[in-house]
């Protein structure tokens, strides 16, 4: 089995943006050309996670993640401000595969997990968790990493795959955007206390880093975000790097 | 001769989209089918799937779509679940008859490794089909938790983690695929110009 390397694109519509640790923007480019561009490049799958409408309390920009979604022949996954059966309805209508739900299920319903696995099968539903280190354990954050939720991001992990997740996505709110390397016990913990896939983000700064953590953690897939948009390395570079270093990827 | 390939809609088609996409980048004619008396206007059938066993046969009979098919003799190719359904018996919540057009069981995948099987992993050919003909970098997207169980009619098995399962069918004109060619790009691609040009030239 391949480790899948995902470019994700953080978006503040209608631009990716390049958070700096969750705060500070920086525009990117259109999320549809960058799309684009790493399907081009060889990326197995695409992640648009709008990152500010939650926060805003704004509906989603159904548009942009349209167009984007018809220049992708591979899987693509959107989150930010899911709140509603009919909003994940609407983007699997437009051309997503998966949906990320992250703050709406943290803060106001988890069931909502239940549902949509329900409706749409697992595999369709990826759980969004930004994670925070305090003292000795993780903390669930929401909408950046702006927002303590009290919840443990470990027993959240199993809830949600109970709940009928069928993939969970961990962020660090502590490393993202640092570009120093992945939170390497949070990856390995999460990968280890679940049955489902996990991808791990957040903190990719070479790759080398991007290896580490596959080694080390062993999880199902790695997003990428802030390395690629900087034309610093291509998917095609990690691709070759990493399996020059013996881990299996797609060609 | 005309040659539209007909995508079957029905409630759990939720990839239709996606699948209309690939096959018009294929060089195909689609028609989407939501009505039974559909079926006459096609030359061949995809049918689509992501959901559960159960629902996908309930959704057919409501969309009262399951007659057409089960007595078609197009071409069809099942994709994923619609791949599942085409099978004899389904256990998924449940025991559930299938569409039987292949003798085949649809059960849980049995393997030690993160469930749903997600991501693009390769195909190993047993049989020669001209579904997979011109393909050489074998790799597709796979994002499925139950795996169809049977000896016959394989066409290729596809290796999870030391379990091999099978990852694509042919009995005659019935093709299954467990993978979704709509995301594996150009792979996926040609596998959809190679059905639409079966019975061709």
């Amino acid at each position: 089995m391949t480790v899948r390397i995902i470019a994700k694109l953080d978006v503040k519509p209608p631009y990716v943006v390049k958070p700096v640790h969750f705060e500070g923007l920086r525009k990117m480019g259109l999320p549809s050309q960058m799309a684009k561009k790493y399907y081009d490049q060889g990326a197995d799958e695409v992640m648009y996670i709008d990152i500010v409408s939650s926060l805003y309390q704004r509906d989603i920009i159904f548009e942009e993640i349209e167009k984007t979604a018809n220049e992708l022949f591979i899987p693509f996954s959107v989150g930010g401000a899911i709140r509603s059966i009919d909003d994940i309805s609407k983007l699997f209508h437009i051309g997503a595969d998966k949906v990320a739900i992250n703050t709406y299920a943290v803060q106001k319903d988890p069931t909502l997990i239940n549902k949509a696995a329900e409706i749409f099968g697992n595999q369709a539903i990826v759980i969004n968790i930004e994670a925070k280190r305090i003292d000795n354990h993780w903390e669930c954050y929401t909408d950046c990493g702006r927002v303590q939720s009290g919840k443990d991001v470990l027993e959240w992990a199993i809830e949600v795959e109970r709940r009928g997740a069928g993939e969970i996505l961990i962020q660090s709110v502590d490393k993202d955007g640092r570009n120093r390397g992945f939170d390497l016990e949070l990856s390995k913990k999460i990968v280890d206390s679940v049955d489902i896939p996990v991808v791990v983000a957040s903190g990719a700064g070479s790759l080398k880093d991007i290896k580490e953590v596959i080694e080390y953690a062993k999880p199902s897939g790695v997003a990428i975000a802030s390395l690629l948009h900087y034309g610093k390395v291509t998917i095609g570079d990690i691709k070759k790097y990493l399996k020059a270093n013996n881990i299996k990827v797609s060609k | 001769m005309s040659n539209i390939i007909g995508i079957v809609n029905y409630g759990v088609a939720g990839n239709i989209h996606s699948i209309k996409k690939a096959i018009v980048a294929a060089g195909g004619s689609v028609l989407v089918i939501d009505k039974p008396e559909q079926f006459n206007d096609v030359d061949k059938i995809v049918l689509p799937g992501v959901g559960s066993f159960k629902d996908a046969m309930q959704e057919l009979e409501n969309g009262c779509l399951l007659d057409s098919l089960s007595s078609n003799k197009k071409p069809i190719l099942g994709i994923c679940l619609g791949m599942q359904v085409l099978s004899t018996i389904g256990f998924e919540y449940g025991k559930t008859r299938g569409l039987n057009f292949i003798e085949a069981e649809v059960k849980p995948i049995l393997v030690d490794a993160k469930i749903p099987h997600m991501g693009f992993n390769t195909l190993e050919v047993l049989e020669s089909s001209e579904l997979l003909n011109g393909i050489e970098n074998k790799e597709f997207y796979f994002m499925h938790s139950f795996e169809v169980v049977n000896y016959k009619n394989v066409i290729s098995l596809t290796d999870y983690n030391g379990h091999k399962f099978v990852s694509s069918i042919q009995n005659n004109n019935i093709y299954g695929v467990q993978f979704h060619p709509e995301k594996s790009r150009k792979a996926g691609i040609k596998l959809f110009e190679n059905f639409i040009n079966i019975g061709i030239s």
